[in-house]
């Protein structure tokens, strides 16, 4: 928010002396037809330099209306369903129509209310257009002003929905007038669309243009190269042409192609046209389809139990789901040139596949069909999340990161294998959740060596958590003794993953002496699951240390849902127990160490 | 007598006293992070981790529980009677006693790094140069007597003698020093008031100034300590009083037996191998954004005659005669381009420094030997099975 504060007074000036979008010297012009299909692609396939990096425009233009509309499409006063790409070909060039668009989320009308406007119409929680909002405006941004002063953490619901929305409406603003300066406006007010590269070829990380940056660089004694004058030329022609389809498709084409030149001569292009592929292919939905196919299979595999094909179609859908969620991983990695995870956003995609990955290779192992329902709903329920977690943070999810993690060997070794720990330890947790509440229903009761078997796996996989978590924790500590000069300082998200390794080393030493049988282990893989979940989010809402994110409130509830969830579980498997240790006579199970010592015994003995 | 060793090595080497010792540990560990919230970490570390026994309260409930040192040398004794003496010796065990040892490897490591490592920082601004380095929150008397040929002579109180002072006075004489020190109170964290009522209760006020009291800041690193110095001549009876300020930017002078002198109270030096001379501070942001990207320092680094240019930066730090220098910080934050900047490097001596690596390999290979061999003989009787 700092930069909204800076440009705050600037801000205000705007609103409260302009008349607002509406009065426009070309008011008059609308766009008559819906952008063509060639349009849409030759405007988001232009570079534009964003949060450090370049990026194709389509990419910028998902995340800016995910941030103001809370989903990646808005509705025209029309009632055309605008995408992304088209919503900003309407915000930069008919910013008349734009205004009237339904752009901007507010989850309470309270805070519609609050800058004065009357809600007649509208639900609580509801879309709004800029001009519905704009006889609000002056109040708006005053009391963003005040709240923007009180800490984050302690401003209400309401406060907080009316700093968001003024920024949202400022950055609305900041692109609507991103061509101002063609129609006789100051060209100091559109510099949101860096889409120039600059012509020096050799100098890398210079921050790109926006056509207003180099009109604003003309003077009576200063005048543009012949290249840069050639493009702001062509951007004057496209606006002058926004109302004619036909000329603009072929100007906008021509000036892409000059763009994209321009952005290839810098070598600063090589990842944009993969990043259009990712998104347009969307590998993450259709490995969602996948899984939620997979889900329905296992609904079929419950109320057919023997059915070999309910079990091969899942079996193959949920294979399908996480190779395709491999294939977007792989992506990531090529166009960030990064390892696998540098983002919270990533450790879920991260997580999710390991999780599934590790689950369809116990299937294959064992056959036993409980490993393949786990991996379905975990891949499910992950690829929620991710979404989920994207719409809340509505940050782009290829970020450039701060200099601590622009080290790609620790992102690839210490990142990696505590990732890999923490999606052991939420499988552990999902095998054993299954387990407990198998057993309340009486799952398999017939069945012994069935329930035995997963409880051995939920053993196999806290074996293999541990590896990682150790390792990745480990490895953190010596990262941080090489950027900090020291190994271990406390900070809870190191103390969160001290936690997993604890929790995990107490389950092995306690099976181990006997003190947990299946059960009892079960418990506590299930409880380890909200420890893993703790270290992998928790700590990060306590607003301490070095890994504290601050979030938004839609994660904390969230996170106690799945607490509570976990320790339901573990609670009904208490009373599975007990249940169990009232009817039947207890038959004491054989551990290695109590084996160890009869079989000691009996050697003395003879 | 006999018997009762053999049960206290049971019970020292048993499974279940593991279980519960790193249950503590790990309740410790969760308490400690949530208490973070409300205190500084470093309140947090004295409290929890680095203690033998606290209260922790639970609203208003007081809880004793042991400290995670006891908890860390209990599980060590543990380890080492249980993990590695008696534990059964074969191919089945080889794998959790190689983790055994490395985790024994990361103990001593630790143990090594808190009795013996010392950490600080030197702050240079571009073309300054210094061969000592600062402690963060350790505190120094300096008596400095300027000789007759130009150099300076010194003579150090250290911190735990400054420390006492806080309890009663302190008296301190050196060799060669023709006068005592008396330290009559120390402040861990104060700031100078002019005292407009010098009253018989109270701190002492010298000449017009009184060093008053501050709540002691949770980042002890923000705590400027004072301290009320008597220089006490017993030949001629005089007694200078001086006020010294953690912050002060000069040393109290005066002279005695013919020769100046000055006092200072100032953090912990410590001597580094070799010189230090920041050539360039580089900051660098990606671009169009405020978002860092990389910072990096040039330096150059003289021994015994030759000087070497070396960059340090982010993830990688400089290891030299058993010191390691990491770029920690810079400034000034609202600096223009061009102005002349300063980077702030962390100092660490440890010579436990790249253990930790080690133990982690160890450990890895112990565990990946275990289980990747249970899971071989699983894997093979799921098959034979099936």
């Amino acid at each position: 928010m700092s930069t909204f504060i800076r440009q705050f007074c600037a801000l205000i000036a705007l609103v409260l002396v302009s008349a607002g979008l509406n009065a426009r010297p070309q008011a008059s012009e609308h766009r008559t037809q819906p952008w063509s299909e060639r349009t849409l692609e030759a405007f988001g396939e232009i570079p534009i330099q964003d949060g450090g990096r370049i990026k194709p425009l389509s990419t910028y233009a998902s995340f800016a209306l995910l941030r103001l509309n809370g989903k990646r499409s808005a509705e025209s006063s029309t009632g055309e369903v605008l995408d992304p790409v088209a919503w900003l070909l309407d915000v930069t060039f008919f910013p008349e129509d734009a205004a009237l668009s339904k752009s901007f989320l507010v989850s309470d009308s309270d805070a519609i209310i609050a800058i004065g406007l009357s809600t007649d119409g509208k639900k609580k929680r509801d879309r709004w257009t800029y001009a519905e909002l704009l006889p609000g405006m002056p109040r708006l941004f005053s009391l963003a002003h005040d709240y923007d002063a009180i800490e984050a953490k302690a401003r209400t619901s309401i406060q907080q929905q009316v700093v968001d929305l003024a920024s949202n409406v400022f950055s609305f603003m900041r692109l609507a007038r991103s061509f101002d300066w063609s129609r006789g406006g100051d060209p100091s007010d559109g510099h949101a669309l860096t889409v120039i590269a600059p012509a020096n070829t050799t100098n890398v990380d210079q921050p790109w243009f926006a056509p207003a940056n180099l009109v604003a660089g003309i003077g009576p004694n200063r005048s543009l190269e012949p290249a840069d004058a050639a493009v702001v030329a062509e951007f004057e022609t496209l606006i002058r042409l926004r109302a004619d389809a036909g000329a603009f498709e072929s100007t906008l084409i021509s000036l892409r192609d000059r763009l994209v030149a321009r952005a290839m001569a810098r070598g600063e292009y090589e990842h944009v046209e993969l990043e259009r592929a990712y998104y347009a292919f969307d590998p993450i939905r259709w490995s969602l389809a996948s899984f939620i196919a997979a889900f329905l299979g296992v609904s079929i595999m419950w109320l057919r139990p023997r059915s070999k094909l309910a079990w091969k179609s899942t079996l193959a859908l949920t294979s399908v789901g996480a190779l395709l969620l491999v294939t977007a991983i792989v992506l990531r990695c090529i166009i960030r040139e990064r390892p696998p995870v540098s983002t919270l956003y990533e450790t879920v995609l991260f997580v999710t596949a390991s999780c599934v990955l590790v689950a369809v290779f116990i299937e294959c192992v064992q056959r036993s069909r409980f490993a393949i329902q786990t991996a379905a709903v975990l891949g499910t329920v992950g690829l929620f999340v991710a979404n989920g977690y994207e719409t809340l943070d509505k940050q782009d999810t290829m970020p450039s990161l701060v200099a601590v993690l622009d080290t790609n060997f620790w992102l690839a070794t210490h990142v990696t294998a505590i990732t890999i720990g923490y999606s052991a330890g939420m499988l552990a947790a999902a095998l054993a959740s299954f387990y407990l509440l198998g057993k309340l229903i009486g799952w398999k009761r017939d069945e012994p060596e069935t329930r035995r078997k997963l409880a051995r796996t939920v053993y196999g996989v806290v074996c293999f958590a541990l590896i990682f978590s150790t390792v990745g924790t480990i490895l953190g500590g010596v990262w941080a003794n090489d950027s900090w000069g020291r190994f271990w300082g406390w900070d809870p998200k190191e103390n969160g993953a001290l936690l997993i390794v604890i929790s995990q080393i107490v389950m092995l030493h306690a099976r181990r002496g006997g003190y947990l049988r299946d059960d009892g282990l079960c418990m506590a893989a299930a409880f380890g699951g909200t420890i893993v979940a703790f270290s992998w989010w928790g700590v990060n809402l306590l607003g301490v240390g070095l890994h504290s994110y601050g979030f938004t409130s839609g994660i904390h509830s969230a996170l106690w849902t799945y607490y509570g969830i976990q320790w339901g579980v573990v609670g009904l498997g208490g009373v599975a127990w007990l249940r169990e240790r009232a009817t039947r006579k207890n038959v004491p199970v054989e551990t290695p160490v109590l084996e160890h010592r009869r079989a000691k015994k009996m050697r003395a003995a003879a | 007598m006999k018997r009762f060793a053999r049960c206290l090595l049971a019970v020292f080497s048993s499974l279940g006293t593991s279980c519960i010792l790193l249950v503590l540990l790990g309740l410790l560990t969760w308490l400690g992070t949530l208490e973070q919230t409300r205190t500084g970490l470093f309140e947090v570390q004295r409290k929890y981790f680095e203690s033998f026994f606290l209260v922790h309260r639970f609203g208003s409930i007081p809880i004793p529980l042991p400290g995670a040192n006891l908890v860390m040398c209990l599980l060590a004794v543990n380890l080492f009677v249980g993990g590695l003496v008696r534990i059964r010796k074969s191919w089945a065990t080889f794998g959790i006693i190689v983790a055994h040892v490395g985790i024994a490897m990361l103990l001593a490591s630790a143990l090594v790094k808190y009795e013996w490592s010392e950490d600080g920082h030197v702050t240079l601004y571009e073309g300054q140069r210094a061969d000592h380095f600062e402690s963060y929150f350790r505190w120094e008397i300096a008596l400095i007597r300027k000789e007759d040929d130009g150099k300076t002579r010194e003579w150090l109180v250290p911190h735990e003698r400054i420390e006492d002072a806080q309890r009663s006075r302190v008296r301190v004489s050196m060799t060669d020093v023709p006068f005592e020190l008396e330290i009559e109170s120390l402040a861990r964290n104060c700031r100078p008031e002019w005292a407009k009522d010098a009253g018989a209760h109270g701190p002492i006020v010298v000449d017009g100034v009184r060093l008053v009291s501050r709540a002691v800041d949770a980042r002890a690193e923000a705590n400027i300590a004072g301290a009320c110095v008597s220089v006490v001549d017993e030949r001629d009876g005089i007694r200078r009083r001086a006020l010294l300020w953690g912050a002060e930017a000069k040393p109290f002078t005066f002279f005695a037996a013919g020769k100046p002198w000055a006092l200072s109270l100032r953090k912990e030096r410590y001597e580094m191998p070799f010189a230090l001379q920041l050539a360039r501070f580089t900051k660098e942001d990606h671009p169009g954004i405020d978002m860092p990207k990389s910072f990096q320092s040039d330096v150059k680094v003289a021994s015994a005659g030759v000087e070497r240019d070396v960059k340090i930066s982010m993830n990688e730090p400089l290891r030299d005669g058993g010191l390691v220098l990491y770029q920690a910080s810079w400034g000034p934050s609202n600096a223009r381009p061009g102005d002349r900047l300063f980077s702030t490097f962390a100092v660490v001596r440890n010579p436990a420094d790249q253990w930790p690596l080690a133990a982690c390999l160890v450990i890895a290979a112990g565990l990946l030997f275990h289980f990747v061999r249970k899971l071989v003989r699983y894997v093979q009787l799921e098959a034979r099975a099936a």
